[in-house]
């Protein structure tokens, strides 16, 4: 007690050493938080700016410099070699049906286990939630021999499937936790008037989970589209390569004798989904905040 | 519950999610448990050995058990890398005024990259010749001896390859640890404030002590994904040194096909996620008791 009102008086007496403190804080506080955001960020600028430089610039410029001259040519050169659209078109069809799946199982396991309620709905739920920690690396040699079997290897499908299965737990795990704050009343109104389970999924669950929609797309298509191991195993023609793959044939192919191209052609392929990042980061921020203050 | 609930309806909507998570999980799980069991290059007819496997991988495996150390390097580099780094920028975040938006967004930046994109990055930046990033900034302060060839030397490709993967998800336990210090009442803080806690006492007095559920869920998300990082250190070294459990799992299988021991190494990269999010566990609850 006697200590904690000296250390006040103490500061009441010197009013303009403790600013100064204050001050210098807060200095010390920005120069860190800059220094950490060029960690960053910086990597991924020197990336686009070397995808604008010319290859003689780059072979004999420093690093750190502005280009002499900017060019747009490498990306030409990386669009001429590339089979960048059939590999965006993949992406697309890949990200898309293996959100469908994970947000549709995942709401339907979810009402069944929270809303509904069953028997062994305490396993079930377990067993969803263990899948959040297996490594999906186990998944691949099975999976490999099984494709092979039934004819699925070198199909859209044998990305779809593991990718789906390895994200249902998380999102099982969020519509419940989300349906847990559903009052039951609700559902006991609809009942009364005759709703059965599969109105009452329509009408009041399905609606009421839009905000969980955003959050599960949002985290699982960054995931999707960036994706590369299961792809890397069960994709062999090039017709079906998803943007990561192809990206890799071509830095295999050219990586080592066009070099400024091969940045452009990066630079290409990460580009859609940081612009959909920048422009939707509050969403996506929210999305990760929230799961977080919840988990 | 509902009032008015069938079984059926029941199984219609538990079903059709739990097979397709039987078909993309549980069932792969099983079957490399079973197909550990036996020697098989996927051709000719499976062999049942028993335990040879794992007998060989735990006794009879240098190579093994060298991935097996380097993995343990490469978590604790992306540790320190993802945790501490998320819990210096939280810290210093709630520190800001004005401009907290944009440090989240550019600080989570990296997280959107594909592993691809981030790799063939990163192998510029270590690059020798032309002279990347790295190279560039060592002669530029003068430690010209200290440029080499990061990928290619067994002392630094074990760094080189866990750096990216720390660097690429910091901004995401730094958002959701931010998030959490967000969550504590400004009234504790000022009251240890006003009690003279510096900095410092705040921080590991009340800060921390309040965030420790979300704290927990962290590290073990962290723990997790750091036993079970594979992509980039694939795809930067093909070399002898420095290979993970993971990456020595996928070569063994599919450029060697030799499934039977592939699947008795993935078993084992299971047991350890399972082992370690035991052992957080309990660390934590000896904590709770003392």
């Amino acid at each position: 007690m006697s200590a904690t009102s000296t250390l006040a008086l103490k500061g009441q007496n010197k009013p303009s050493a403790r600013r100064n403190k204050l001050n210098f804080h807060m200095v010390l506080n920005r120069v860190f938080i800059i220094l950490m955001v060029i960690i960053q960020v910086y990597p991924l600028l020197w990336l686009f700016i070397t995808s604008l430089r010319t290859e003689h610039d780059f072979a004999s410029g420093n690093a750190f410099g502005v280009p002499h001259s900017f060019t747009l040519e490498n990306y030409s050169r990386a669009f001429q070699a590339g089979n960048l659209g059939q590999y965006i078109f993949n992406s697309l069809i890949v990200t898309f049906g293996a959100d469908l799946l994970i947000v549709i199982m995942g709401m339907m396991a979810a009402y069944a286990i929270e809303v509904l309620g069953f028997k062994w709905s305490k396993i079930i739920r377990m067993l969803f939630l263990m899948g959040m920690i297996v490594p999906t690396q186990i998944a691949l040699v099975p999976l490999f021999i099984d494709y092979s079997q039934i004819n699925l290897l070198d199909t859209r499908l044998s990305m779809i499937i593991p990718l789906a299965g390895f994200s249902i737990p998380m999102s099982v795990f969020l519509f419940s936790s989300f349906y847990h704050y559903i009052p039951r009343e609700n559902y006991e109104a609809a009942s009364l008037d005759g709703a059965g389970p599969y109105r009452i999924f329509m009408e009041i669950t399905l609606p009421l989970s839009l905000n969980t929609v955003v959050t599960v797309v949002l985290v699982n298509s960054i995931f999707i589209w960036n994706e590369f191991i299961f792809g890397n195993t069960f994709i062999l023609t090039d017709g079906l390569k998803t943007i990561p793959l192809g990206l890799q044939n071509y830095i295999g192919a050219m990586g080592n004798t066009d070099w400024t191209a091969t940045f452009a052609a990066v630079c290409v392929t990460i580009t859609p989904l940081m612009l959909v990042f920048l422009i939707l980061n509050k969403a996506m921020i929210q999305g990760i905040e929230g799961g977080a203050s919840k988990g | 519950m509902l009032p008015y609930r069938s079984k059926k309806s029941v199984l219609i909507f538990i079903l059709p999610p739990l097979l397709l998570y039987g078909a993309g999980v549980l069932l792969p799980v099983i079957q490399s448990l079973i197909i550990s069991f036996f020697d098989w290059d996927g051709i000719s007819d499976m062999k049942f050995t028993g335990l040879a496997n794992y007998i060989k991988m735990l006794t009879g495996d240098s190579v093994f058990w060298q991935s097996f150390g380097n993995s343990m390097v490469y978590l604790v580099i992306c540790l320190v890398l993802q945790l501490g780094g998320a819990l210096l920028v939280a810290t210093l975040l709630t520190g800001m005024t004005k401009g907290r938006d944009l440090v989240k967004t550019l600080y989570l930046l990296p997280a959107v990259i594909s592993t691809v994109a981030i790799s063939f990055l990163f192998q510029r930046i270590y690059s020798v010749d032309p002279k990347g990033l790295l190279n560039q900034a060592l002669d530029a302060i003068g430690l010209h001896s200290w440029t080499h060839a990061w990928l290619s030397d067994p002392h630094t490709v074990l760094a080189a390859v866990s750096i990216p993967e720390g660097w690429r998800f910091s901004g995401l336990y730094m958002l959701i640890i931010y998030a959490a210090f967000m969550s504590v009442p400004p009234e504790i803080e000022e009251a240890a404030r006003l009690d003279g806690a510096n900095g410092w006492q705040l921080f590991t007095k009340i800060r921390f002590p309040y965030i420790r559920p979300v704290w927990i869920t962290t590290v073990i998300m962290a723990v997790t994904y750091g036993l079970q990082g594979f992509d980039i250190p694939y795809l930067l070294n093909n070399g002898r040194y420095g290979q993970l459990v993971t990456t020595y799992m996928y070569r063994t299988a599919f450029s060697n096909t030799n499934y039977g021991y592939a699947s008795a190494i993935s078993v084992f990269i299971v047991i350890e996620c399972l082992i370690a999010v035991a052992l957080i566990f309990k660390v934590i609850f000896r904590k709770e008791e003392a």
